[in-house]
Order: C-alpha cells, then structure tokens, then sequence
C-alpha cells in the first residue's frame, strides 16, 4: 500500500496560561488507513523517543460516540468529511505532501488547557441547569402508560444524538452554544414525559448558556455543517421559539 | 479467605424481596451524615449516584473523562434486554434469567441473575420516564426486537445507540443532583489508590489529570464503577482510556479478584488493517440477523468475494449450527471465525476476516429496508474501510468487547472489603463465563438505578464506624505511594513508549489467552508477561512533568498495571481446565470442536487474592450452587 | 414561573428576537417606501402629490418617531450582540474556513455589521439629500417639489453611482437578514423552511432592485 508524507501545524501550549505557537510536524509513512488520530499517535512516539514533549489532544471511544476528540483540521472543526468526529477522518482523504494546519476549539467558555485539550465544562453546568427530566428512581409509571408518537420519538433522537464534542460551539463564529443547548432542549421538550418542566428547561439552560460566556445564534449554520449527528438548525428555531414563550407567557 | 456469596434463602423468586425487607434503612434525616465515593460514571456509576443523591446521601463522584457523560456505557450500540413481554411471545422474568444462566454457560450465580431479571422491568420504566427516546411503533409504543440469538422479542433499543441515550439518561438524572447539591462532581480525577483503614474502605486517592495534584477523599463507603479490563489486550473494542487501573489497585489492597480469564471477544467487528491500529470498532451484532457468513470454501481462492459462486462459498454457521444459524451466542460466532481463518480460509489482505453478506437481504427486502436498519452501520464501515457494504460483503473479525470477571462480589454487590462496593463491568457478578448480548446495559443500570441503593443502606446502617478526615496517616500512607509510583515510572527514563509495551502486551495475550486458549500457551505467557513486566520498569520512556496534563503518564501508569494484572488473567485461564463461554481451552474440546464444560470440578467462581507484586496469588472458590436450573451442555446446534 | 420581560430582552435570544422584529419592521417599512417612490413612473403629479399628502399627515411625525425608535432599537441591539459576539472568542483562529455542507454562511451572512454601518451612515445622507434637501415648491399646487429635487440629484452620475451600491449592500443585508430573522423567532417548519429562505433572497433582490431602478431610471430617462 502507497504512504503519504503530510505536514502538520499543530498548535502547541504548554498551559491555561501560557503562550501557544504554531509547531510544525513531518509525518512520514503515513498509511491511507490510518484515522487522523492514529496519525497523531505515530508522531507523538515519535517525539517521545526524541524526548521531546507529545502533542497532547483528547480522544477516548475512536469512534465518533464519546464527543471527547476534536479540534479543527484545516480550519473546519472535525475536519472536511461531513457527519464525522475528527477520530473517524481518514488520512486518505488528505492528499500526499498537504501541509494540514490543527488547531484547538477556541472560545472564551472552552479555555485551552493544552495543545489541543480544551475544558468544556461549561456544557455540563448547561446540562445541570435543567437538561434532565426530574425523575426519582422507583417513581417511574409502566413504560406503555404514555404513549409517544413514532414521528415525535424519532424526532426528539434525532436531537438526542448530540455527543457535546463542541464543535458547534468551535465553528461559529461568535462561539455560540445554541445548537448543543436547542438540541438538549428539542429532545426533552419534545417528549410528554419533558413536557411538565419544558419552561423552566428552556429558560434555566439559556441563560446559563450566556451566563458561561458563549455566543448568540447568527443563523449562519456552520455549526450544522461541521456537527458530527448533523443536529439540525431548525431545534435552535424551536429553542428561540420556546423560550419566547417560556419568558411572555408561562407564569 | 472465605467467599461469602450472603445469597438470601427462599424460593428464587422471592430472595430479593425477601432480602430488601430484611435490609436495613437509614432514616432520610440520616442520609446526608454518610458520603459515598462513586468512582466512574458509566451506566452503573452514573445512576448510582443520581439514585443516591436522589435519597439523600452526601455523594462524591469522580471520573478520568473532562466530562462525566463521556464514559464507554456510551458506545453501546445494540440495545437492553428487559423481561416486559411486551410481544406476548412467551418471555417472563424466569426465561430472562434462564436465557442469562445458560448464556453465561452455568458460572453465574442464580440468585443474582434472577434479580436481575426481575428489576430489568423497572430499568425500562425509569428510563422512558427519563426521556430515553427508544425506538417505538406506530401506535406510539415501545419497539423491541430479538437480539443476539434470544427466540423471544425483549430488546429495547434507540436506534444503533442505546448505550449513548442510556447514558445521557442516567447522567442528565446525576446532573440534577449536582443543581440540587447531593452530588459533587470531580472529572478529570484518576483513582490511584484505595484507603483502608480498620478492614474497610474509608476512602479514595485520585489524581488531578490537569493539575497534576494527588488529592484525598474519605468517605463512609466507596462504590467502584470503572468498568473492564478489555483494553489489556490493547485492541478491543473499548474506548483507549479504559483500565483496570482502579480495580487492580482496590485488588491490592484486598479485594479478590474474580474469573478474569472471561473475556468476551466479539464476533463482528471491523478487522484490524495495520500495526497503526488503536481500537477496533464494534458493527452491532444486529448485523448477524440479515447478514450471512460465510469463507470460501477453497483456502488458495482469491477471487473478488462476487465472484466467487455460491457452490464455492462455506456458510460456515448455517452449516454448523442449523437451527441457529448466524446467529450463534458470541463466543461461538468468535471461535467459528478464527477457526476458519486458522484453516487459511480468512480473507482481506490480512487473512483474518471473514464475509458477513447481504446480498440475499438486499435481494429479499430491498435495499431502502436494509438502510433502514443498519444504514448508520453500513455508513460507519464505510467510512472506516473505504468499501461500500450494500455492494461488497463486510469483512468482520472479532475482537476483544467485554469482561465477564472482576472484582469478587457478594448478592449485596461489596466487595471483600468492607465498605468497598463494585458494579457493572467492574465487578464479576451476573454474566458468567460469556454475556448476552444487550444485558451489559441492563447490568449497570440495574445495579446503580435498583440494587445498590438497597444493599448500601444496610452496610451503613449496619456498621456505626468512627468518622475519619483525609488527615488519617492512611491517606499520607496512601498518597505516598501513590506519589513513588509516579515518580518512579517517570525516573526510568528508557527508550520504549509505554504504546509499545501496551501493544506487546496486546499481542501476547491475544495469542496465548485470548479466544482459545491451551496449557502450553498459558504457561508461556506466565514466562513473557513478568519478562515484559520487568523490562517495562526498566526501559520505559514517559515524557513530561508530574505536575500538569501528561497523558503519557496517565498511560504508562494504566500499562503497569495492566502488566501486573494480565499475569493473574493467565494464571486464572491455565487453572480453570474446562472450556465454558469466553474460556476456550483448547484441551477441553469435542470432536467437533464444541466447548467441553467441567461442572463437577470447575461449577465454582475463582477469585483471586493479591500476595505481592511478582508473588503468585492464592485461588479461592466460591461454589455455584445450581438449586432451579439444572446446568445442561449448551447447544445451538 | 413569573413573566420576564426584562430579563428576556437580555438574553442572547431575546436579543436576537428583537433584532429580527426590528428589522422585520423595518423592513416593512421599506416596503411602503419602495411602493411611494415606484409612483416616480407615473410622473410628477402623482409622485408630488403623494408625497404631500403623506407629510401632511399630522401622524407622521408618530409613525417617524416609531420609525427611528425601532431603527435605533436595532442598531443598539446589534452593536450590543456584535461586541458580546466578539467577547465569546477572545483568541481568534489561525486558519478558519467555510464549513461546506449545509452551511448558510454567506458574504451577506459574515458582513452584517459592515452593511448595516454602511446603511447606517447611508441613511443618515439619504435624509440630508432629501428629506432636509432644497425645498422646490411647485407653482401650481403649491406644495413641495419633490420630483424636481430628485431629477437634479440624480442628474449627478457619482450620486447615482454611490446609491446603486448603496442598494446592493442593503439587498445584501436583507439577503441573509430576511430569513435569520424568520429563525431568530421560530418560524421554522421542514416544508416551508426553504421557501422561507428563497423568498428572503427573492425579496432582498426586489426590493434592491426596486430601488436602485430610481437612479437608474432617473439619470438614464427621467432628465430627458
């Protein structure tokens, strides 16, 4: 099988505070099977054996389920392929000799601890805002005593899917959370069994959501286009639409 | 050491009740005086610490991800099994557990999986309520299917990723606890050791992954929910950042160690395609129900798999097991698989795959059908292989996926060490020697969401021990030798990256105690493993400073373990002579190549007690006892 | 739950709500200004006529009170969104590229806040070269010659020139300003969300268009 030579400007950072730069990085036999990450393993044993200090990035499951891996890759987060987690990108989607700039999320909320490793805490204080549906176990009635459209059902996964990676928040260009928040929201909101509490949800989660220093929504879309479970624009529609309400109208 | 199982007594069907009324409670005012350390947050650890928050306990839950909701209950992708028999196809909480005790081929004990069974009803309805958006009909009620091999429809699933929305289910519910304060939550902490102090488990030291910082927790009770150890064998189909590293170090401190030679390989997963390779990715077994494998029949054919006639091809499980066709339990698909490729019939470039073909589904259903039910899978093989499945058939090997051993529990899921409770993957209990699939969901959950907030309340109620602060010179104890690990292993300063002795130790065990096994292999991984040990200790590299986020050091700290840890994996394979579930001995065999169980010496769990580093560890048995299910030689024939 | 108004208006949502009602006015608004001014086809008469008849109006100087107010509310809103905007990404990126794939993300969608300064200070001239331009009256209706002030100016090929670009960025603005706003409030269905999104550019189209006839016409034709 043929091997491909790249070059990579990573961006490095010893830590929260300090100054980060652009490195470069020759990866040599690199096969066309190798994931982009699988990539960034070969280089870092590479400058493990030169003493030098590895690029550090996140990454746990490989395959596109545990949101923890991503940055941006040429300057779209993930990466070029559409619906994918920069751990499913392939390195025969690069051609040989391409100079691939890699850079980490960049947003106040999602500070840099290292390289490529961000703190993306402020999505689970989003969450603990209200992204639940208060339940105690033991006092849930028989799992048939609701009935749930199929449309609805498969509507509100559509939402669930989201695996809280970030990159809507990387990729638009005012670092706004609305797609991770309205797809949250979409999903509980959606189903009757969230539908008691669908006011408070909406309206604790956004305001933690500008509370954490994120964004507005300027309906550009980039975060749909680079969101890995191609969460759809229209739940922010749906979020902006409910917490109208929620804030007029629920008393 | 003797294993006291506490089962309850009564008839089977009674024993949990009956166990849960003769339990002892703390009253609610009382709740908030007990902390209880939760380390994980997984399906089981997730919902334990919602369910205990939820009553009342002062709860302390650390995680190494950055985010609680990151853990590999997520990749789960099939579905969870639940006796509500909703399909009025003779299923009932009886069949669940006799469908579970014989997939685990007879090593499991009655009594816990019957409880299992019965509270898997229970999963089900909490989860709904939750806002878990299970697949339903068109009548707006819940859909299930029939799932690896079970005759009767009990399957729930959320598209192909249930595990994620269980998951998100049960961490949302712990969030709650977190706004409403009986939950505090420490990600990014790696548990390093645990504190023993007077015969209990009195708390925890975890590392600070960004900070460096070791810090020190104490607590009334201690609850593992780390998961497996599948990653010893460095491919699997496990996240790369799961470890035995907690488990193993509770084990040091004397917590037995039970069945670890259970390992469950999965029989369809993406082959490996280079030494580059970091994990292997799982293709739900749902593939299996449309999908037909098969190999040529001719090891020297190299023909485009298209091209090859249908007299030319073996469908292998069809041939073999005619009534189950492809759809064997795991560990059969597994072996049949590897025996195929061992023959020289495997193909792909590497010679260790074989076909799962859909060209007859297509041709039955259409293609729009197909897409319809795996079209997320079919995309995920593509995407990972550069091959198009609706027209090439799949290449699949399997691949290490779950771990039926772990730490020795009784029926109230703690540990030999007081205080000290283990659930889900981590701990040894419902699965025998091979797991069903989507009962690995059930297992977490039930534990954390049904059993645990039952059995802790008695240990606390029961016990009035004296409070201790993390001043305890235990923690110092512990801290220090926490610190002279990391120290140590960063002062070696060799010239192989601990990836190279993870993925050495990989290969070896993959090869001498992986899908099947012999006495003479075992015997040489108990030479190569401490070899390796040693070396590792001598010419590891890690880079970097204690002091900040060093995931090399995380690594090679996971690695040691691991090396320590795949010796008593060995030792507990040579020392079970039968061949049962994940356990393939050789030696242990048919004439056709069945798995030859050996109930009369080997119907026992073995658990194993930690003696020294390099000292052999001391087997104790703790006997099944078979009172409802006569154990019978599985057949699928 | 009480009633949050306040703290609505607030919020990054309610900012953007607002944002879009503004602008949906204004863009009404714009509506009614285009269909007064197209009467310069008709001729003088009618064109002066209307124009006196609305100035004599006395509510107009409520409806160009509201008019201002709504126009300030959504520039101090975005002016307000754009800096909270740049606050949320305090360090840029190296190298930063279009998405692809369902992205919206146009020229018009990225250059809001430059076409609307642009319009701002447009505006601002528009006013000054008409409404508070050189008072004509004409002789035998004796009210304002409005038709005459605007043959002369657009005689000028540079002003001509300066208010067809001016139109191109305000249909720019209305182009990704139309349908956001739509999404700003929730109007969104799976049906109609592309027709939502082609009327907003059909529209932005016309109406620029519309006005940039005018000058065009004017300078071309009109003079003659």
């Amino acid at each position: 099988m043929t091997k491909m030579t790249v070059t990579l400007r990573v961006w490095r950072q010893a830590g929260p505070s300090a100054r980060g730069r652009f490195v470069e990085y020759a990866a040599e036999g690199v096969s066309p099977d190798m994931s982009f990450l699988e990539m960034l393993d070969v280089i870092n044993e590479g400058l493990i054996r030169k003493g030098e200090d590895p690029i550090a990035f996140d990454s746990d499951c490989r395959e596109g389920i545990c949101g923890t891996c991503g940055f941006l890759v040429d300057g779209v987060a993930h990466g070029p392929d559409r619906g994918t987690t920069v751990c499913q990108l392939y390195m025969r989607r690069f051609t040989d000799g391409a100079t691939i700039t890699v850079e980490p999320w960049r947003a106040r909320a999602f500070p840099v601890i290292k390289d490529l490793v961000v703190d993306r805490s402020a999505f689970d204080r989003i969450i603990q805002a209200g992204g639940y549906i208060s339940v105690n176990v033991g006092a849930a009635p028989d799992a048939h005593a609701i009935p749930v459209p199929k449309s609805v059902a498969d509507n509100a996964m559509d939402a669930a899917q989201c695996i809280g990676c970030g990159a809507c928040v990387a990729a638009c260009k005012n670092a706004s959370a609305a797609l991770f928040v309205a797809a949250k929201i979409t999903h509980l909101n959606l189903l009757p069994h969230g539908e008691p509490e669908q006011h408070k949800r909406v309206v604790a989660m956004v305001d933690q959501a500008d509370t954490a220093g994120f964004g507005s929504c300027s309906n550009e879309g980039e975060c749909e286009a680079v969101c890995p479970k191609e969460i759809k624009l229209s739940t922010i529609a749906r979020m902006n639409r409910q917490y109208a309400r929620a804030c007029w109208f629920d008393r | 050491m003797k294993l006291e199982s506490r089962i309850p007594g009564g008839p089977l069907a009674d024993k949990w009740d009956r166990h849960k009324f003769e339990s002892k409670l703390v009253a609610p005012a009382n709740r908030r005086k007990f902390t209880v350390i939760v380390v994980g947050t997984g399906l089981a650890g997730a919902s334990a610490s919602a369910s205990l928050g939820e009553l009342g306990y002062r709860v302390l839950t650390f995680c190494i991800h950055d985010s609680p909701r990151r853990a590999h209950s997520i990749a789960a992708q099939g579905g969870i099994n639940a006796a509500k028999n909703y399909r009025n196809d003779g299923d009932s909480v009886y069949r669940l557990f006799y469908d579970t005790i014989k997939g685990g081929d007879y090593r499991s004990r009655e009594a816990n999986v019957y409880r299992l069974a019965q509270v898997s009803v229970n999963i089900i309805d909490q989860c709904v309520a939750q806002g878990v958006p299970f697949a339903r009909e068109y009548g707006g009620l819940l859909d299930n299917r029939s799932f690896g091999g079970a005759q009767v429809s009990r399957t729930f699933y959320a598209r192909g990723q249930t595990g994620q929305q269980l998951l998100l289910g049960a961490y949302q519910s712990m969030m709650r606890q977190v706004e409403a304060g009986s939950v505090t939550l420490f990600p990014n902490r790696e548990m390093l050791d645990l504190v023993v102090i007077a015969d209990r488990a009195r708390g925890i030291v975890v590392r600070d992954l960004v900070t460096g910082r070791l810090e020190s927790y104490a607590a009334d009770a201690v609850l593992l929910c780390t998961g497996g150890y599948g990653t010893a064998f460095y491919l699997s189909t496990n996240a790369v950042n799961t470890n035995v590293t907690a488990a193993w170090r509770c084990h040091k401190r004397g917590a037995v160690f039970a069945n670890p030679c259970f390992t469950q390989i999965h029989p369809t997963c993406i082959p490996v395609s280079g030494e580059h390779q970091s994990k292997l990715t799982l293709m739900s077994e749902s593939l299996r129900n449309d999908g037909r494998v098969w190999v040529p029949k001719d090891p020297s054919d190299t023909r485009p798999p298209q091209q090859i006639p249908e007299g030319d091809r073996d469908y292998y499980l069809e041939r073999r097991y005619p009534s189950f066709g492809n759809l064997v339990p795991r560990d059969v698909a597994s072996r049949a698989a590897k025996g195929v490729c061992d023959e020289g019939r495997g193909v792909g470039e590497t010679g260790l795959a074989v076909y799962l073909d859909f060209t007859d589904a297509i041709e039955r259903l259409g293609a729009n059908v197909i897409r319809q039910r795996y079209g997320n899978l079919f995309d995920m093989y593509q995407k990972i292989t550069d091959e198009n499945p609706y027209r090439v058939p799949m290449r699949i090997y399997p691949a290490v996926h779950y771990t039926m051993g772990g730490l020795w529990v009784d029926y109230n899921l703690m540990s030999t060490i007081p205080g000290l409770h283990v659930l889900g993957e981590a701990n040894f209990s419902d699965h025998g020697a091979n797991r069903l699939g989507a009962s690995a969901l059930m297992q977490g959950l039930a534990d954390g969401y049904f059993v645990i907030p039952y059995t802790l309340p008695n240990y606390l109620a029961a016990a009035p021990v004296p409070a201790v602060t993390t001043d305890h010179e235990a923690f110092t104890e512990a801290e220090h030798a926490v610190q002279a690990r990391i120290d140590r292993v960063l002062a070696v300063r060799g010239s192989k990256t601990p990836r190279e002795f993870h993925r050495e130790l990989g290969r070896l065990l993959w090869d001498d105690v992986g899908m099947t096994r012999n006495a003479e292999s075992l015997s040489r991984a108990l030479t190569t493993i401490p070899q390796l040990h040693e070396q590792f200790w001598q010419d590891v590299r890690v880079p970097g400073k204690p002091n900040n986020l060093n995931k090399n050091l995380e690594y090679a700290g996971r690695v040691a373990d691991y090396l320590e840890f795949a010796e008593v994996m060995a030792r507990d394979a040579l020392e079970r002579r039968e061949s049962c579930g994940g356990h393939f001995r050789e030696e242990f065999q048919t004439a056709d190549g069945e798995a030859v169980r050996n109930d009369e010496r080997f119907a026992h769990v073995a658990a194993w007690e930690f003696t020294g580093v390099g000292r052999a560890p001391l087997r104790h048995v703790e006997p099944l006892v078979f009172e409802f299910v006569k154990p019978t030689q599985r057949s699928y024939k | 739950m009480p009633m949050r108004p306040m703290k609505f208006l607030s919020s990054s949502v309610g900012t953007k709500v607002l944002i879009a009602v503004t602008g949906l006015a204004f863009f009404l608004f714009l509506i009614l200004h285009l269909a007064g001014n197209l009467l310069i086809f008709v001729g003088p008469e009618a064109f002066n006529s209307y124009s006196h008849k609305l100035v004599s109006n006395p509510l107009l100087l409520v409806a160009e009170a509201g008019l201002a107010a709504i126009f300030l509310l959504h520039v101090v809103k975005a002016v307000v969104n754009f800096t909270a905007n740049r606050h949320a990404r305090p360090v840029g990126y190296a190298m930063k590229r279009w998405a692809r794939h369902t992205s919206r993300k146009s020229l018009a969608s990225t250059t809001m806040i430059v076409s609307g300064t642009i319009i701002f200070g447009f505006l601002i001239l528009h006013l000054i070269t008409f409404k508070f331009g050189t008072y004509y009256e004409d002789p035998t209706h004796h009210y304002r010659d409005l038709h005459r002030l605007v043959l002369e100016k657009f005689s000028h090929p540079g002003l001509v020139g300066f208010y067809v670009l001016c139109m191109t960025i305000i249909g720019l603005h209305l182009r990704h300003g139309l349908a956001s706003a739509f999404q700003s409030l929730g109007i969104e269905h799976p049906q109609y969300n592309r027709l939502i999104r082609l009327g907003g550019v059909v529209l932005a189209l016309l109406i620029a268009a519309g006005f940039a006839a005018i000058p065009i016409w004017v300078y071309f034709v009109g003079t003659r």
